[in-house]
C-alpha cells in the first residue's frame, strides 16, 4: 500500500514542476522559443521577493503587529513581488530574444542560444552582486501540519499545492475564456494562420512571455518555502520544466501536466526506496525520460508534425 | 556643368595577381596520395586590363596557415600562465571543430560531446590507474570507448527530432555525472581520478618544460582534429551530407536521388565521437586526472557559447571562437564572475545581429555592400533602355552596361532634333547633302545593329519596283518583308526606311 506521505510530498513536486513545464510548453508552441531563461527568471523573481520582503518585514510588523492580517499581508507581498519580476524578467525576454530576431531565419535556434547566453549572464550576475549564499524567505503558510486520513501535511506542502493549483486554473481559464487566450491558442495551433486572421505575433507574444515569467516567479515563491534562493536555484527547476515539457510533449498542456505527476510520482517513489534514494533521483528520472522519449519519440501527449502541416 | 566626381574603378588594387603568359603548361604540385591541389590558383580574364591573370580563389588555407603558425612560434615565448592558456585554448578548440562536424555536417544537434570526451577520459585514466595499462595505449582505449558511446548515443538520432534529441544528450550527461560521482571507488576523491600516467613525465608537471610539451601535445592534437574535419566534411561523406542539409524537402531529395543520408550522419557521429575519444584520453593525460566537472552544464555551455561566438557549423568559427572564449574565460581571470557575464553578452549580440558569428560577419558586410549598392543604382537608373539593377548585376561585361546608358542618353539628344521640318528636308532629298541634325540622326541610324536593320529589295532586276525588308540579324535566317508597299523610286523607299527609322527611334 502506498504511503499518503508519499503521495503527498509527490502532489508537492508535481505542483512546482508543472508550473514551470507548462510555462516552456505553452512559450514553444505559440512563441516557437525554448526559453532556456526560465531558470533565470525563476531566480530572479526569488531575489524580487527577498529583497521585497525583506524592506517591507519592518513596515508590515509596524502597522499590523503579529497579527493573522500580517502574515497575509506578508504572503500578498512576497507572491505579489515575485509574480512581477517574473513578469518584468518575460518583458526583458520579449525585448532582446523576441523583438529584435522574431523575422529573421533560424528564429527558433537563436532564440534558444540568446535565452541561454540571458540564463548564463544573469545567474553570475546574481552571484556577483548577492554572492553564493542561500537565503532563506520567510514562510508565509507558517509551520506546522493538519493531519488527514492519517498522513501529515505540512502547511507549506498543502500551500504549494493549492497555491500551484490556483495558477494554473486561473491560466488554462484565461486561455479558455479570454479573447487573448483565443488569439493564444490560434497562435499554437497554426501561427501562420493566425498571422492571415490578423493576429499579431508581437502583440500575443507579450502577454505570453509575461504569463510564463510569472508562473515561474510563483513557482519560486511557492519553492522557496521548501528550499532556499540562491544564484543557481533556477537550474534543476529550469532542467526538471524543460524535461518535463519534453516528456508531455512540446506544445501539449495537458502532456505536460501528466508529465509533471508522472516525475513527481517517480521521484518520491525513487527517493523512498531504501537502496536507490535521493542520490539517484536525477538518474532515475532521465533514464525513464529517455525511455519514454525512445517509445514515443513525440512525448506523451506531443502530436506528430506531419498529422499537424 | 558642375564639378563631376570620378570614382575609381575596381577593388583590390593591393591584390597579389600571377601573370600567365598563355603559351607555357601549368604544373601545380598536388598534396601527396590524392590529386587535389594546394592552392586554389585561378586563371580568369580582366574585363578592364582585357588581360588573363591567376588570382587565388580561397584564400582561407593561408590565413588558417598564418594563425597557426603565429600560435606555434609566439606561444614558446609566452610566460607559463598563458603557455597553459594557449594548450587549453588547442583542446577546447579540437573539441569544438569535432563538435562542428557533429552539429554542422552530420546536422545533429547533439549536446553530450563533453560526456563523450569524459566518458572516453575516464575509462582511459581508470585503466592506466587500475589496470596499469601504459600511457600510449590511453590514445587506443579512448577512441574505442568513443568509438562504442557514439555508437550508443547516435542510435536515438534518427527517430528524435532536433530539440528533443538536444534535451536528450543533456540528460545524457547528467545521467555520467551523477554516476561517476557516486561510484564507490571514487568517494575519496569527489569522483575524480588522480595520479594518471601522461607523456608530461612526473616531474616535469606544471613546470615550463612540461607546459610547453603539453602545448606542443594540444597543438598537434588541434591539428589532428582540423584534419579529421577537412577529411569528413570536404570528402565523400560531407558531399552527401550537403545535399541533404537545410531542410525537409531537401532529405526527401536526397533520399530520392539514392543518397543515404542518416547512414552518412551516423557515420560522421560514430567517427566525430571516436576522435573525441582521443580528446577524452589527452585531456586525462593533460591534467593528470579526470573529474566529474567535465560533465557540469556549465562547462557544456561555455563551450557551446564558442561555438556560438564564432559562427555555428564552420570550423573556422569554432576555432575563433575557442580563443576569443578562452581569451577572456582563462586570460582575465581576475574580473571573476563578470568574465561570464561577458561571454554571456558578446554571444547575445553575436546572434541578434549576425548571421553567422564572427566568421561569418565578412559575407554578412559584404551582401549588406551589394544589396545597398543596389538600392543605390535602382535610385540613379532612369528606365528605358538601360540595364535595370537586377540586370546589371547579371551582366558580366560591365562595358555594356555603360555602352547601353551612353546609347540611351544619345537617343534621348536625337528625339529632340526631330521636328516635320527636318522630315520634309529628308523627303526632298535622301542622299544629297543635309544640315547638321539630320547628318547626326542618320548617323545614328548607319550604327544600328545588324538585327532588324531595314534593307531595300528590287522586286525583279531592271524594274523600278522596291520593297522594304528587315534583316532577321540571324545567319541562314532570311530577311522578313515589313510591309507590302510598294515603292516605283528608290528615293521614295529611302524615305521610307527613314521614317521607319525615326519611328522606331521616337518609340523606344
Amino acid at each position: 500500500m502506498m504511503d499518503l506521505n508519499l503521495v503527498i510530498y509527490a502532489l508537492n513536486l508535481a505542483a512546482i514542476y508543472a508550473l514551470m513545464a507548462i510555462g516552456i510548453s505553452i512559450l514553444w508552441s505559440s512563441v516557437g522559443m525554448i526559453n532556456m531563461a526560465h531558470g533565470a527568471t525563476f531566480a530572479v523573481s526569488g531575489y524580487a521577493a527577498w529583497l521585497v520582503t525583506g524592506a517591507a518585514k519592518p513596515i508590515i510588523a509596524a502597522t499590523f503587529g503579529k497579527t493573522a492580517i500580517a502574515s497575509f499581508v506578508m504572503a500578498t507581498t512576497l507572491v505579489g513581488s515575485s509574480l512581477i519580476a517574473g513578469a518584468l524578467c518575460g518583458l526583458v525576454i520579449f525585448a532582446l530574444a523576441f523583438l529584435p530576431i522574431h523575422d529573421k531565419p533560424n528564429y527558433s535556434v537563436r532564440a534558444l542560444i540568446i535565452t541561454l547566453a540571458l540564463n548564463i549572464g544573469t545567474v553570475q550576475g546574481l552571484l556577483w552582486m548577492f554572492g553564493p549564499r542561500n537565503r532563506g524567505l520567510p514562510k508565509i503558510f507558517g509551520f506546522g501540519r493538519w493531519e488527514i486520513f492519517g498522513a501529515k501535511i505540512r502547511y507549506d506542502q498543502a500551500g504549494t499545492i493549492i497555491g500551484a493549483a490556483i495558477i494554473m486554473a486561473l491560466t488554462l481559464g484565461w486561455l479558455r475564456y479570454s479573447r487573448r487566450g483565443l488569439e493564444v491558442r490560434a497562435m499554437m495551433q497554426n501561427a501562420e494562420g493566425a498571422a492571415y486572421s490578423g493576429i499579431s505575433r508581437q502583440m500575443t507574444a507579450l502577454p505570453v512571455l509575461m504569463l510564463t515569467g510569472a508562473l515561474a516567479g510563483m513557482a519560486a515563491a511557492l519553492l522557496s518555502q521548501t528550499i532556499f534562493v540562491s544564484p543557481t536555484s533556477g537550474a534543476i527547476p529550469l532542467m526538471k520544466g524543460l524535461t518535463i515539457a519534453l516528456l508531455g510533449g512540446l506544445g501539449s498542456v495537458p502532456g505536460a501536466m501528466i508529465g509533471a505527476l508522472l516525475i513527481g510520482f517517480l521521484e518520491a517513489i525513487v527517493g523512498a526506496i531504501p537502496f536507490l534514494g535521493q542520490r539517484y533521483v536525477m538518474f532515475a528520472t532521465f533514464s525513464f525520460i529517455i525511455i519514454v522519449l525512445i517509445i514515443r519519440p513525440r512525448g506523451i501527449g506531443g502530436l506528430l508534425d506531419d498529422t499537424r502541416e | 556643368m558642375s564639378e563631376r566626381i570620378y570614382y575609381k574603378v575596381g577593388r583590390r588594387a593591393w591584390q597579389i595577381k600571377g601573370k600567365p603568359d598563355g603559351l607555357s603548361l601549368r604544373s601545380r604540385s598536388r598534396v601527396p596520395f590524392t590529386n587535389r591541389h594546394w592552392l586554389k590558383w585561378r586563371d580568369v580574364h580582366n574585363d578592364k586590363t582585357l588581360q588573363r591573370e591567376r588570382v587565388l580563389v580561397d584564400k582561407k588555407p593561408l590565413w588558417w596557415v598564418i594563425g597557426l603558425g603565429l600560435l606555434a612560434l609566439i606561444t614558446p615565448f609566452l610566460p607559463n600562465s598563458m603557455i597553459s592558456v594557449a594548450s587549453i585554448f588547442c583542446i577546447y578548440a579540437s573539441i569544438n571543430v569535432l563538435w562542428t562536424l557533429i552539429v554542422g555536417t552530420a546536422g545533429i544537434f547533439s549536446l553530450a560531446t563533453l560526456a563523450v570526451v569524459g566518458l572516453s577520459g575516464y575509462v582511459a585514466a581508470a585503466a592506466n590507474v587500475y589496470l596499469g595499462v601504459p600511457w600510449p595505449l590511453m590514445f587506443l582505449i579512448g577512441p574505442a570507448v568513443g568509438l562504442v558511446a557514439g555508437a550508443i548515443l547516435a542510435a536515438p538520432s534518427t527517430r528524435l527530432d532536433g530539440l528533443y534529441y538536444a534535451l536528450l544528450t543533456m540528460g545524457v550527461a547528467e545521467i555520467c555525472r551523477v554516476f561517476v560521482s557516486q561510484l564507490r571507488a571514487l568517494t575519496s576523491t569527489g569522483g575524480a581520478i588522480t595520479q594518471v600516467d601522461s607523456f608530461i613525465p612526473a616531474d616535469w608537471f606544471l613546470q615550463r618544460p612540461g607546459l610547453l610539451l603539453g602545448f606542443a601535445g594540444a597543438f598537434l592534437l588541434l591539428l589532428g582534429a582540423l584534419l579529421v574535419w577537412r577529411l569528413v566534411h570536404s570528402e565523400r561523406l560531407g558531399l552527401l551530407l550537403r545535399a541533404a542539409s537545410t531542410s525537409r524537402e531537401d532529405e526527401a531529395f536526397s533520399e530520392a536521388v539514392g543518397i543515404d543520408f542518416r547512414r552518412a550522419r551516423l557515420m560522421v557521429f560514430i567517427i566525430s565521437s571516436s576522435a573525441l575519444g582521443v580528446v577524452g584520453a589527452f585531456y586525462a593525460m593533460y591534467y593528470r586526472s579526470m573529474s566529474p566537472a567535465i560533465f557540469s552544464l556549465d562547462q557544456m555551455l561555455l563551450l557551446f557559447a564558442m561555438m556560438v561566438i564564432g559562427g555555428l557549423g564552420r570550423a573556422e568559427g569554432a576555432v575563433v571562437g575557442a580563443a576569443i572564449v578562452v581569451l577572456i574565460d582563462k586570460g582575465l581571470i581576475e574580473l571573476g564572475p563578470l568574465r561570464i557575464i561577458l561571454v554571456a553578452a558578446i554571444m547575445l549580440l553575436v546572434t541578434i545581429f549576425a548571421r553567422e558569428g564572427f566568421t561569418g560577419a565578412r559575407e554578412q558586410f559584404r551582401d549588406f555592400r551589394k544589396r545597398k549598392a543596389g538600392e543605390r543604382r535602382a535610385r540613379r537608373t532612369e528606365k528605358g533602355g538601360e540595364a535595370m539593377p537586377e540586370e546589371a548585376t547579371e551582366v558580366h561585361d560591365k562595358q555594356e552596361l555603360y555602352y547601353r546608358r551612353f546609347n540611351k542618353r544619345l537617343r534621348e539628344r536625337l528625339k529632340l532634333l526631330i521636328t516635320p521640318a527636318l522630315i520634309s528636308e529628308h523627303k526632298a532629298d535622301p542622299l544629297g547633302h543635309h544640315s547638321d541634325a539630320l547628318f547626326r540622326v542618320l548617323n545614328f541610324f548607319r550604327r544600328a545593329e545588324m538585327a532588324d536593320k531595314y534593307i531595300i529589295m528590287r522586286m525583279k532586276d531592271g524594274e523600278e519596283r522596291y520593297r522594304i525588308m528587315a534583316i532577321s540579324g540571324v545567319r541562314g535566317m532570311p530577311p522578313r518583308v515589313v510591309d507590302d508597299k510598294e515603292y516605283d523610286a528608290l528615293n521614295d523607299a529611302y524615305h521610307a526606311v527613314f521614317l521607319l527609322r525615326v519611328n522606331d527611334l521616337l518609340e523606344s
